[in-house]
């Protein structure tokens, strides 16, 4: 194992970077990166990061989750929680690994749950919540 | 062992881009180089390899459509980019990349000659 030496100054001088430590704090000390990995698949955190949109049909909740695979995900809507959690399974050779991500968000009132989709792809989940029809927003005619 | 792959070549110029998350995994006769490209569809992953510098580039797809309104952002909307030294030498003609669910495996065997020979002991 060669040592290299660390070097903070070119590592966490960007905003970029600091997003990114926060998601991964060994990222920047690649040597321990490497170490851990030996242990545990420490480059991806067991939290996705989210976003929420809406439109006015719809919310919509956006998972990163790079590397799972359909059938290793799960969605549930209770209580309005919105549960995602999936396995994220590895193979390095004959050695196999797996991390679990898990995610919960709630979910504004006024969502009609019997209505919800999800879609994955590229290693992003996109939840769509439709609005009740009560909670979208009316035009009202100008007599 | 020596670890095949350091660091970035030179500090990144480009403020726009998010260093990926990656991992490094390997053996004698090839290293597989798995970067996190969330977002990222397979016509959008761009692989150079010269003077022994890998770049990787990632541009996601479409963001946010139109009419949608934010709520809450975690996700950051950046192009990625990683750049890796290899101080292996590999067989550029057998490099093979395979995109997957939003990660980039990149499968690189090292050349025939800079691998380690057993000496037979008479």
């Amino acid at each position: 194992m060669k040592i290299t030496r660390f070097n903070p100054s070119l590592n966490l001088g960007r905003v970029a970077d600091f997003d990114q430590w926060l998601r991964n704090p060994f990222a920047a000390f690649p040597l321990m990166g490497q170490l851990l990995g030996d242990f545990a698949p420490a480059f991806t955190s067991g939290r996705p990061a989210t976003d929420v949109h809406e439109d006015k049909d719809n919310y919509y909740a956006c998972f990163e989750l790079p590397g799972v695979k359909k059938e290793d995900l799960k969605v549930e809507i209770h209580d309005r929680l919105l549960n995602v959690s999936a396995e994220r399974k590895e193979k390095n050779g004959e050695q196999e690994s797996s991390l679990t991500l898990c995610r919960s968000i709630s979910v504004p009132e006024g969502v009609n749950a019997e209505g919800i989709s999800a879609r994955l792809e590229d290693g992003i989940l996109v939840v769509t919540l439709p609005k009740q029809e009560h909670r979208k927003p009316k035009l009202i005619e100008i007599a | 062992m020596t670890t095949t792959l350091e660091k970035p070549a030179r500090a990144e110029a480009d403020e726009n881009l998010l260093k990926p998350l990656y991992r490094i995994n390997g053996n004698e006769h090839a290293y597989e180089v798995r970067v996190e490209l969330p977002g990222v569809p397979k016509s959008g992953v761009s692989i150079d390899l010269e003077d022994n510098i890998l770049t990787i580039r990632g541009k996601r797809a479409a963001g946010v459509p139109d009419g949608w309104k934010t709520l809450h952002s975690e996700i950051p909307a950046l192009d990625f980019l990683l750049r890796l030294r290899l101080n292996t030498p590999v067989d550029e003609e057998s490099l093979k990349a395979v995109v997957e669910n939003g990660v980039l495996s990149v499968h690189l065997p090292v050349k025939e000659a800079a691998r380690p020979r057993r000496i037979e002991i008479q």
